[in-house]
Formats: C-alpha cells, sequence, structure tokens
C-alpha cells in the first residue's frame, strides 16, 4: 500500500464525513479570524500557550476533558441512535466500528484522564500550600504531549480513517492484515505520545507531593484528595511503561511486519490481551481513585463533619492500588489459560471489593448526623453512592471467572463498566468542577441550572444503561452495529436511545450554566463560598499567581477548617520575595515536533520522521544548555495585590 | 551512608537540586516497569513463540556477550569514579572517568551492533519470529538508551568544560551517574535471564 | 591518586564481576534448570543491590525512604506482572 492510499481525505465516500469536514474547517477559520480580531494572540500565549502555572494547566486540561467529553458524546449518540430500532442502516458497520473505537479511545484517554489530571493540577499544589508542582515545565510539557495525543487521534477521522477495532485494539484484528488503512497507526501514536506526557505528570505529582507539603504536613495529616492523588500517580508511573512498550510492539506488527501479535511464527495475538490489561487495569484505579478523592473532600464539606474513617480511608486507597496489579486477567478469561489462573485472579478481583466497600461505608457514616446541605456538587455525590454501589456488585458478578463465560463480551459488560465510569468518574468531575468553579474563575456557577442538569444527567444515565444488564443478560453482543426484530432488543434499545438524548441535554445543561453564569452571577464571593474544609479555600478567588502570600502552616487535615472555627493561626509569618517559574514556549514547540513525528510515522513518510525528530534531539539539547532559574516576585508587588484582592489572608 | 544535612555536597545544595534527584528515581522505577514488560514479552515467546525460526540456544555466543558485559561494568565503575571525584571537588579526574566511561560504552554498542549484525546474517531478524522480534525488541530498547546515554554524557562534558562544576552541573552529572548505573543493573539481568538461560 | 579509587567503590567492582563469573557456571557446569535458575536469581538480584547501594547511594539523602519504598514496590509489581503473565499465558495455558 503506498502513501496516496494511505492518504486519503475523506476516508469514506459519506456526506455525514463531508458535512463535518466542512464544519470543522470552518470553526478552525472562525477561532483564527475571531483571535485575530480581537487582537488576543498576545494575550493567547503569554497567558496561556507559554504558562508553566498548575491551575492554567489545571484549566487547559480540564476545557480540553470537555471538548473530548463532546467529541465522545456525539458518538455515542450516533451509537445508540443506530442500535435504536432494529436492522437500522444510518451507520454501516466499518462506521459503527470507527464510532464505538474512537468514543473508547476518545472518552478514556482524552475526556476521563484529561479531567483527572487537571483536576489534580488544579488542587494538588493548592491542598498542599504549595506555590507549584514540583517541575512546572515538565508539566506544561505533560500538557501539550498530551493534546497532540489529543489532537492526532481526532485527525484521523479527516485524514486516513479512524481506528476500527475497538479501544481495546485487539489483534489480530488490529494487525495490519485486517485493519488496512492507517486508523491503528493513529492509535499506536496517539495514545504513545499522550502516554509519555500522562508518565510525566505522574513523575511530577509524586515529587510535589513528597517534597513540597506545607510545613506541618505530616503523611497522615494530608487531606484525603492528596493522599488518593499520591497513590494514582505511584500507579500511573508503574503502569504507563507497559503501554508504551506494548504500543511500541503493536507499531513494530503493523509498520515493520514483525509477529508479535500475528497468529503465524510464533505470533501470539492474546499476548496484546495481556499487556494491554496489564496497563489497563490499574488504569482505571487511576480513574476511579481521584475520583473517590474528590467525593470524600464533597461529601465531608457539605456535611460539615470531619470525614470518617481517614486511617481506613488512607488504608483502603493503598489496598485498591496494590490489588490493582494483580487482577488483569479477569478481562480475558474466556482465553483459555485454565481454571487454576482463573480461579487465582477471580479471587483477588473480588477482594477489591472489600476496600471498596469500606469507602462505601466512610461516605455514608460521614454523612450520618451531618448537616448536609443539598448543593449540586452534594446532589452527584449522593447519587454516585448506590449507582456506584449497582456498578461495583455487577463487577463482582463479572469477576465470577465461570459465570463471566456467560457475560462476556455482552451489552451487560457494558452496562457494567458505564455504571462504574460514569457515576464514578464523570460525576465527580462534574461535582469537582462546579465545586472548584469559583476557586477558578471568582464567581460560582447557577445552582437551580445544575440542578436541572444534574436530574438530566442522573435519570439520562440510569435509562441508557439499565436496560443494558437485561439485553445483555439475553444474549445480546457489544460492538454490533445492528439486530434483527426477532431478537426481541428493540424496546430496551429504545430506551437506551432515550436516555442517552436526556444525557445529552443534561450536558447541555451544563455548558448552558457556564455561558449564563459567567453573564450573571455576582463577583466578590469571598475565598471559601462553600464554607469548606481544606487549604485551598485559604486564599482568595480567583488564586493569585503565588497562589499564598504566606506558606500556610498545617497541624491537621482540616487545617483551614481548624483556623476558621478553632483561631487555629495558619498563616504565620509575614510577605516576603516569592521564587517563581518563568513562562517558556519551549513546551509546545516540543509538543508540535513530535506532532510531526507522530504524524509522518503514521504515514511511512520516514523523511519527515527524521526532521521532526531532528527536531526532538534539538529541543532536548536546547532544554540542556537553557539556564532558566525563574524570577521573583517582590513583597511590595504581593502587598499591593493582597490589598487590591480584599486583604492578607 | 546517611550524608550530613548541614555540608551537601553540590548536587543535592538546592531544593530544585534535591527535587531533580528524587524525580530521577521515581521515573527510574517507571523504567523498571518498561523493561519488566520487555522481560514478560521476552520470557512468554522464549517458550511459546519460536515459530518455525532459529532458538535461543542456536543463535546466542558467548564472547561478544562477555565483552559487553565486561564493558558496562566497567563503565558502570568509573561513572561511580567520576561522581567519587566530583565529591572530593576533581573536576579534571571526574571529566576524564566521564570520557572512559563514554567510550566504554561506546565500545559496548560496537559489540552490540556486531552481534546484531551477525543475527542478521544468520537470520534471525526483527521479522522472523515472536521470539526474534522480542529478542532484538529487548536488546534494541538497552542499546537505545546507552545511546540516548552517549549524547546526554557528552551534552554534560561540554557544560562542565563551559561553566565548571556548580549546582547545576554537579546535579546533572549525578543524575546522569543513575542513568547509566541503572543501564547497567537492567543488563545484567539480559546477560542472565536472556543469555545465560539460554545457552544453559 | 590514590583518593580517587576508593576501597568502597574498588570492592564494589571486584565483587559485581565475581558475582558474573559465578553466573557464568550456568554455562560451563552441567545441572538442573532449577539450580541454573536459583544461581541466576541470587546473583543477578545481588548484583543489582550492589548497584542500588554502593554505587547508585540510594540510602543517602533525606528522601531514603520514599526512594525505597518506590523502587521496591516497582520491583514487586514488576517481578507480579512477569510471574503473572507467565501464569497466564504459559503455565496455566491449556494448548
Amino acid at each position: 500500500m503506498d502513501f496516496s492510499d494511505r492518504f486519503s481525505i475523506p476516508p469514506h465516500d459519506d456526506p455525514m464525513l463531508y458535512a463535518s469536514i466542512v464544519a470543522i474547517v470552518l470553526t478552525s477559520i472562525a477561532i483564527v479570524v475571531g483571535v485575530t480580531y480581537f487582537k488576543k494572540w498576545g494575550y493567547l500565549w503569554n497567558n496561556w500557550l507559554t504558562t508553566v502555572d498548575h491551575k492554567r494547566i489545571g484549566i487547559m486540561y480540564i476545557i480540553s476533558a470537555l471538548l473530548m467529553l463532546f467529541r465522545g458524546g456525539a458518538d455515542a449518540v450516533m451509537m445508540r441512535l443506530q442500535t435504536a430500532v432494529p436492522d437500522n442502516t444510518f451507520l454501516d458497520a466499518q462506521h459503527y466500528n470507527e464510532v464505538f473505537t474512537t468514543h473508547g479511545v476518545v472518552m478514556i484517554f482524552f475526556m476521563a484522564m484529561a479531567f483527572i489530571i487537571g483536576m489534580m493540577n488544579f488542587v494538588v499544589p493548592l491542598q498542599i500550600g504549595a506555590r507549584d508542582v514540583a517541575f512546572p515545565r515538565l508539566n506544561a510539557l505533560s500538557f501539550w504531549l498530551y493534546f497532540t495525543g489529543a489532537m492526532l487521534l481526532n485527525l484521523s477521522f479527516v485524514v486516513g480513517g479512524s481506528p476500527d477495532a475497538g479501544w481495546t485494539n485487539y489483534y489480530p484484528m488490529a494487525g495490519p492484515e485486517f485493519s488496512q488503512h492507517v486508523g491503528v497507526n493513529y492509535y499506536n501514536w496517539a495514545l504513545q505520545i499522550s502516554g509519555i506526557g500522562t508518565l510525566m505528570t505522574g513523575i511530577n505529582f509524586i515529587a510535589t507531593i513528597i517534597k513540597m507539603r506545607a510545613p506541618g504536613m505530616k503523611l497522615m495529616k494530608m487531606p484525603i484528595f492528596i493522599w488518593a492523588a499520591l497513590i494514582t500517580n505511584l500507579m500511573i508511573v508503574l503502569a504507563f511503561p507497559v503501554l508504551t512498550i506494548a504500543l511500541l510492539m503493536g507499531t513494530l506488527d503493523r509498520q515493520f511486519l514483525t509477529n508479535f501479535f500475528t497468529t503465524s511464527d510464533g505470533g501470539m495475538d492474546m499476548m496484546w490481551a495481556n499487556l494491554f490489561w496489564v496497563w489497563g487495569h490499574p488504569e482505571v484505579y487511576i480513574l476511579i481513585i481521584p475520583a473517590f478523592g474528590i467525593y470524600s473532600t464533597i461529601i465531608a464539606a457539605f456535611s460539615e463533619r470531619n470525614l470518617y474513617g481517614y486511617t481506613s480511608m488512607v488504608a483502603s486507597i493503598l489496598a485498591i492500588s496494590a490489588l490493582s496489579f494483580l487482577v488483569w486477567v479477569h478481562h480475558f478469561f474466556t482465553m483459555g489459560q485454565g481454571a487454576l489462573t482463573n480461579s487465582i485472579f477471580s479471587i483477588t478481583t473480588m477482594l477489591i471489593a472489600v476496600p471498596t466497600g469500606i469507602k462505601i461505608f466512610n461516605w455514608l457514616l460521614t454523612m450520618w448526623k451531618g448537616k448536609i446541605r443539598f448543593a449540586t456538587p452534594m446532589l452527584y455525590s449522593i447519587a454516585f453512592i448506590p449507582l456506584f454501589t449497582i456498578g461495583g456488585s455487577t463487577g463482582v458478578m463479572l469477576g465470577m471467572a465461570s459465570a463471566d463465560y456467560q457475560y462476556h463480551n455482552t451489552l451487560f459488560l457494558v452496562a457494567h463498566f458505564h455504571n462504574v465510569i460514569i457515576p464514578g468518574v464523570v460525576f465527580a468531575m462534574i461535582a469537582g468542577l462546579i465545586f472548584y468553579w469559583p476557586k477558578m474563575f471568582g464567581f460560582m456557577l447557577n445552582e437551580r441550572i445544575g440542578k436541572w442538569a444534574f436530574w438530566n444527567i442522573t435519570i439520562g444515565f440510569c435509562l441508557a444503561f439499565f436496560p443494558m444488564y437485561f439485553t445483555g443478560l439475553n444474549g445480546q453482543a457489544r460492538r454490533m452495529y445492528t439486530y434483527s426484530e426477532a431478537t426481541g432488543f428493540s424496546t430496551l434499545s429504545m430506551i437506551s436511545f432515550i436516555g442517552t438524548l436526556l444525557l445529552a441535554v443534561g450536558f447541555v445543561f451544563l455548558v448552558y450554566n457556564i455561558f449564563y453564569s459567567y453573564r450573571h452571577a455576582p463577583r466578590n464571593i469571598g475565598g471559601d463560598p462553600w464554607n469548606a474544609r481544606t487549604l485551598e479555600w485559604a486564599t482568595h478567588s480567583p488564586v493569585p499567581e503565588y497562589n499564598f502570600a504566606i506558606s500556610p502552616t498545617v497541624h491537621s487535615e482540616e487545617a483551614f477548617w481548624d483556623y476558621k472555627e478553632n483561631d487555629y493561626e495558619l498563616f504565620k509569618g509575614k510577605v516576603e520575595d516569592i521564587h517563581m517559574p518563568n513562562n517558556s514556549g519551549w513546551s509546545i514547540i516540543f509538543a508540535g515536533f513530535f506532532f510531526a513525528f507522530g504524524f509522518f510515522f503514521i504515514f511511512h513518510v520516514w523523511v519527515g520522521v527524521i526532521i521532526a525528530f531532528l527536531g526532538i534531539i534539538g529541543c532536548l539539547i536546547y532544554r540542556s544548555f537553557e539556564k532558566d532559574d525563574g524570577h521573583h516576585i517582590h513583597k511590595e508587588e504581593i502587598e499591593a495585590t493582597e490589598k487590591e484582592l480584599g486583604g492578607a489572608k | 551512608m546517611k550524608l550530613d544535612p548541614k555540608n551537601l555536597p553540590l548536587e543535592y545544595s538546592t531544593e530544585t537540586n534535591k527535587l531533580n534527584i528524587l524525580g530521577f528515581w521515581i521515573f527510574l522505577s517507571a523504567e523498571i516497569m518498561l523493561f519488566a514488560t520487555l522481560f514478560t514479552t521476552y520470557f512468554v515467546y522464549v517458550d511459546r513463540g519460536v515459530g518455525s525460526g532459529p532458538a535461543g540456544a542456536e543463535i546466542f555466543e558467548l564472547p561478544p556477550v562477555l565483552i559487553e558485559t565486561f564493558l558496562l561494568l566497567t563503565s558502570s565503575f568509573t561513572i561511580g569514579l567520576a561522581v567519587h571525584a566530583m565529591r572530593i571537588n576533581r573536576v579534571k579526574a571526574m571529566i576524564w572517568f566521564m570520557v572512559v566511561t563514554l567510550l566504554l560504552g561506546a565500545g559496548f554498542l560496537s559489540v552490540e551492533v556486531y552481534e546484531f549484525i551477525h543475527y542478521y546474517h544468520i537470520g534471525a531478524t526483527l521479522q522472523t519470529s515472536g521470539f526474534t522480534a522480542a529478542l532484538l525488541t529487548t536488546l534494541g530498547t538497552h542499546g537505545a538508551h546507552v545511546t540516548m546515554g552517549l549524547f546526554w554524557g557528552i551534552m554534560i562534558i561540554i557544560q562542565i568544560l563551559r561553566d565548571g562544576l556548580n549546582a547545576r552541573t554537579a546535579n546533572k552529572s549525578f543524575i546522569f551517574s543513575l542513568y547509566w548505573h541503572f543501564l547497567d543493573v537492567m543488563w545484567i539481568f539480559i546477560f542472565s535471564f536472556i543469555y545465560l538461560k539460554g545457552m544453559m | 591518586m590514590k583518593e580517587l579509587f576508593p576501597l568502597k567503590q574498588v570492592n564494589g567492582y571486584i565483587f559485581s564481576l565475581l558475582l558474573t563469573v559465578i553466573a557464568l557456571s550456568v554455562y560451563f557446569f552441567d545441572m538442573s534448570l532449577a539450580m541454573g535458575l536459583t544461581i541466576l536469581v541470587v546473583t543477578a538480584f545481588i548484583q543489582a543491590g550492589v548497584q542500588l547501594v554502593v554505587f547508585m547511594h540510594a540510602g543517602e539523602s533525606e528522601d531514603r525512604a520514599g526512594i525505597y519504598i518506590h523502587t521496591i514496590f516497582g520491583v514487586v509489581v514488576a517481578i507480579l506482572t512477569i510471574l503473572g503473565s507467565l501464569l497466564a499465558m504459559i503455565w496455566g495455558y491449556m494448548y
């Protein structure tokens, strides 16, 4: 296959594709023209694109995650529309394959991962009383590598064709024989590049949390979200290299015709599944543990109580992280590895329910006798508990190896993992976003519209996914693009489609809320609009560049609460010059070379690969020789800012 | 063997330096997993992935492997001496030790290139079988790390020559030594569990 | 000149060469697979430990607890990954 065959715009002859290409081009032109017209290029470059500020990087992560949520959500609506009625012809089989593949990839890698990393970026340094992360420049690079990966994957839609072998990308389906266009190459390189960014984030945050906590914040005095972040990043650092190697082997197979995952010459297609899930299972916990951290924070804040069972919470996070590396085989119980192996992994899988159960009880007991305020973040947290418990219980069902032969690759499984990921991760991220919105932007989101969004999303979720448990048990396989009338799946599938629409309406409310509140919400909300408990609320909203004028001193995991209620002195000492890192365009340029490298590699354009590679090396050499010692914000400047924002805190 | 906190060596002298060293240790544990994945693959394919291609015992040769092992072990020793020289402030000796280290590394790489050519000639290429692909990818990843280390080391030597020994350059040199020792550790595992076990 | 070659490092080097020679015995002597593997595992891990402690100074800084815990956790997960994969793909697999 030569270059012109691979490089096809658009990949299929389909009016919808043409329409979306036109839409993409028009939107891009509109953005460029708009930024030029309002003369915002300088602002954009100086304040956002070159920033090393953890808060801005966090916000950029979250904005990208929201964009990807809509991209992946559109895929979801298309899938449910296609399966809403039997024998539908809205999408053909190939197109359906591409849609469910991109839906999964976008949602896991570019929505959920970006959302949790964005949340950690914004919250972690504030909550430990630090001025930034350990390696601010590396943090910017992480973001831009992630963004590069996301753009690369989305480009596949327009140039060459999207990946079509499922988000799990199993071989031999993903191999060069059965997936001939460049889609899976895109998959390999987009994930490879954003995975490098994620690994760097992991290293960065572990170093930050180990070394940069406020004085007095011992390990067992860290807020629970910090524990969650620490363990999450530990898992990132140990899990992502596995994906790196697996993707490398996949690339070699597809682009250099090796025999890692083929079915001849000693190749083993199931080895991909094995390696993918060695990474993939910890990945699931990488997503859920920060979500647990956010729920713990929110539930404590809105129950006006300290978190029940702090020590057991920490212990169960540790237990989950250790077990998460010991269960991966439960994703392919049906491979044929025999009863002994399946039993071992079945037991480790079911063990995970124990620490998770402990956490559920801790949240319930935190609310017990608390003064509960039903603000939107709290509503999501309360809805999370029963919904996640259902998702967890079906997970235990799937974890029983012999029963799994019945559930495997049916919609029962699809219902299960959406049932843990949507109420688990997505609800947490929305709740966290609403909770931290005033800290990010200095105004609150409207509660009434927020509740509309909440009810649409929650009811929509239940309608969309609960029917799949039933059709799944009745034998409806996942990833089938259509079914016949005789199967009897049509009523439940239609309900599921209606639920999807409700979910979509909920997300529209969410966005409308941002727009509405931006115009109508009052500013001057003070540093602590929710009457919350942890350090990030001790500074102004929005947070000044240097976070805290004076570094806080801490004596418990809820130092700010003690400061408010028990006359604890949080800010000892006086304002001094603050050392801050410099902004730099290096990260975005470096990521640009990575984009070129990935793109040319996908299309086997070796000259381009070599040039981009030299660019990458050049950037590394430049960085090695660069001397950048940051700058100081002077005392007078800080005092002036503090005065303007309403007095030193 | 703890450092005296009142009299820290240059490479630990600033907060940034301490963070860099800790960050690099965390990175090394990621590297452990990276190589563990390669070993996983290799161990599986050595058993089930040979196909119609050659098995390990048919293609491995002891002499080049022994030379490689000796060169890399010695280079790990010399980079350790370089760090020691740095700590007693003997800049010239330190640079010489680093040069020797890089030369030994280059020697290692040339033997490895010879080895790869040999495999190619006897028909054990990347495409031959699952086993050869796993073998060559594992060795290749290690070799790529050594190559990367060579260029990195050269950059550091240039900077020491230009700026002398200061908190920055000392920090970089120390981190480079961690990297180089780590590569030696990985080679020990490759030597033991790929070559020696294969030839047993 | 002598101060450039501290005894600790020279000993470490000689010791690691010695371990290599011991490991080589599996090539030169005829022994069972279990015996050979035991020798290899023992010598390789001791060598790794020598590098970590003598050459890489893992325990010298104030962060030694973090470094040791993280590295050991990494090694444990690495070993479990290898053994678990072998269990799934080789030992338990029904051809």
